[in-house]
């Protein structure tokens, strides 16, 4: 059974004249073990699928399934759960609370699981990802790239199925980007977890599994 | 509570604000309360002391005991028993022995050996005619044991032989006499056998033409001003503890408006909206809790430093009752952000500040 599966999905914004297809009715599967990465120009509708793959946005039409189930027979406070519960999200915009430390971040996750889950050890996460010496600091302190790096660890802390991230090296140097790409791609490779990862830096697709294209809101497949 | 607390940490100038805000309110609020019961209480507390159910006026004095006199044939079929007092009452001024101020004083004429007899706090009763217990509250204009007094700039001087208090009356405090000297006093002469009132321990039903019985609710009720001023006070109160519904509303209306695009990362995160909701009214608990809680302090060291004159009367129970009205008004406050919180997309995390 695949992780996620997106049927006849599509997106639009506004109406009448204003009516903009950011994406065309598409089909898309990711499964476990697989790392995908995305790429295409800006404004061609990138941002629109991952947030709608992550629950975070509804399809005007279409249906996706999580782990084989209807997300749109759900209702807002399940398709939440299923979010905090199934997916780590690497979002453009920072995904880190301004008034946790990033300890902290990881603190919130253990607070609010309802199931006994289990958590990567976070001084793992934080030696992996170079941020040992920033634990204790709020996001307002962190330089782009730990905040970035910080968010990365906040998304795989959860260990979730789901990996969404929208330009996850943005701020970061070749080398940095680097280890963060492979850092992905051992979580969806050694833990049967799934990755989709926007980025415009095609020297780190050598390392995905599939790469799509996106253009005007049409969704191709090209590796 | 952890987001709460945490979130309250990390921006302690903005909500120090707040809490500031409801401390000043509640400080009033308490501040307010205390002069009004402590006024309340200068009116009513030698009535208190009696712990009596009735009383027994002139159907003339319009309920209000400075104004009635009973003669004897109106009242000497009732005033039968240990359960019944007489008690005269007569606005009076007294004055130090040696002292030209002039100080308002209410005279009570009783029988020592009845139940409204005072309870002293110190000497005795008295066995002669000139010879009075007074309320403590004197002591301010420096009458104590022994000392001696004009009353009504009478030639003969009175001695003070004992010491009761929470004996003050129409807000003023109350020199205990025997019956004869208050009706020198008011009526010119002892033979007259005239008296103000008759006070009941218990319900007994007295029916008589010109008299009228009234509670002592009643009573006090129609000591002159004494509701007026009640009302202008609970009014004030009233008014102060809405104002933190609207104070604590738009406090944290403001301050979740700022916090739209964070909310939109904790949805995006999959924290439930009635997380952040459960969140905000921690912080308004603990907000209103640590500024209520200052107030409470602040009113507590006040006392000791306000001149003994200012009627200030700690009443803890009214203060805890108001504390808890003002943490529900500011609890209500915080439900006008509500509404907002819940609409927050998810999505307003990608789309950035
Ligand atoms: N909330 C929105 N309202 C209206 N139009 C939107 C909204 N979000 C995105 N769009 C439009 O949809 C198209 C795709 O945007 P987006 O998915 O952000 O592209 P990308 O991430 O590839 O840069 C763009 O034309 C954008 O203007
Ligand atoms: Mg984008």
């Amino acid at each position: 059974m695949p992780l996620i599966e997106m049927i006849n999905v599509n997106r639009q914004y506004g109406s009448g004249r204003t009516l903009v297809e950011a994406l065309h009715p598409t089909n898309f599967v990711l499964n476990k073990g697989e790392f995908v990465a995305i790429i295409g120009p800006s404004g061609s509708g990138k941002t629109t699928f991952l947030t709608i793959l992550g629950l975070l946005q509804s399809p005007t039409q279409g249906k996706i399934f999580v782990n084989g189930k209807d997300t749109s027979k759900m209702n807002s406070g399940q398709r939440t759960d299923l979010r905090f519960n199934k997916f780590g999200f690497i979002l453009q915009a920072s995904n880190l609370i301004p008034f946790l430390s990033v300890n902290d971040q990881f603190k919130v996750v253990d607070k609010f699981s309802r199931s006994k889950r289990r958590s990567r050890n976070s001084a793992e996460l934080l030696r992996l990802l170079d941020l040992q010496n920033v634990a204790n600091n709020y996001p307002s302190n962190l330089s782009g790239g730990e905040r970035q790096r910080a968010a990365i660890a906040r998304a795989l802390y959860n260990n979730p199925e789901i990996i969404l991230a929208d330009e996850p090296t943005a701020s970061l140097d070749s080398k940095r980007a680097q280890q963060v790409v492979s850092l992905l791609a051992q979580v969806a490779h050694e833990s049967q977890r799934g990755v989709i990862m926007i980025t415009h830096d095609t020297r780190l697709l050598a390392m995905t599994d599939h790469v799509y294209e996106m253009q005007d809101g049409f969704l191709r497949q090209q590796k | 509570m952890f987001l709460a607390i945490k979130e309250i940490l990390h921006n302690k100038m903005r909500y120090l604000l707040v809490v500031f805000t409801i401390f000043l309110i509640s400080y009033m609020v308490f501040f307010l309360t205390s002069l009004a019961v402590g006024l309340a209480r200068e009116n009513r507390t030698a009535v208190d002391q009696w712990d009596a159910k009735t009383v027994v006026i002139s159907g003339y004095a319009n309920k209000s005991l400075v104004a009635s006199t009973i003669p004897q044939n109106s009242y000497q079929d009732y005033d039968k028993g240990k359960d019944v007092a007489k008690l005269g009452q007569v606005s009076v001024v007294s004055q130090l022995k040696d002292s030209k101020k002039k100080i308002n004083t209410n005279v009570f004429g009783v029988d020592w050996k009845s139940f409204i007899s005072p309870k002293l706090i110190d000497g005795r009763l008295p066995e002669k005619n000139h010879e009075v217990v007074v309320d403590d509250a004197l002591k301010n204009d420096s009458i104590k044991l022994n000392s001696q007094i004009k009353i009504n700039g009478s030639s003969k001087y009175y001695k003070v032989v004992g010491i009761t208090k929470n004996n003050s009356f129409f807000a003023t405090p109350v020199i205990f006499t025997n019956m004869d000297v208050f009706r020198t006093m008011k009526y010119g002469s002892s033979r007259t056998k005239n008296i103000s009132t008759l006070v009941f321990k218990n319900n007994k039903k007295v029916n008589a033409t010109g008299l009228e019985q009234i509670s002592i609710k009643d009573l006090i009720n129609h000591i002159p001003g004494y509701t007026a001023q009640v009302l202008v006070f609970s009014f004030m109160i009233a008014a102060m503890v809405i104002i933190t519904f609207l104070i604590i509303g738009i406090f944290m209306y403001i301050i979740t408006i700022q916090k739209i695009s964070l909310y939109g990362v904790m949805r995006a995160q999959g924290i439930r909206t009635a997380r952040i909701i459960e969140s905000l009214f921690y912080q308004i608990l603990i907000l209103t809790g640590i500024g209520a809680g200052l107030a409470l302090l602040l009113i507590g060291v006040t006392q000791f430093f306000l001149p003994k004159t200012v009627p200030f009367y700690s009443d803890w129970l009214a203060y805890i009752v108001l504390t808890l009205a003002i943490m529900v008004m500011a609890l209500l406050g915080g439900s006008l952000s509500m509404r907002r919180v819940l609409k927050i997309d998810p999505l307003s995390a990608i789309e950035g500040e």
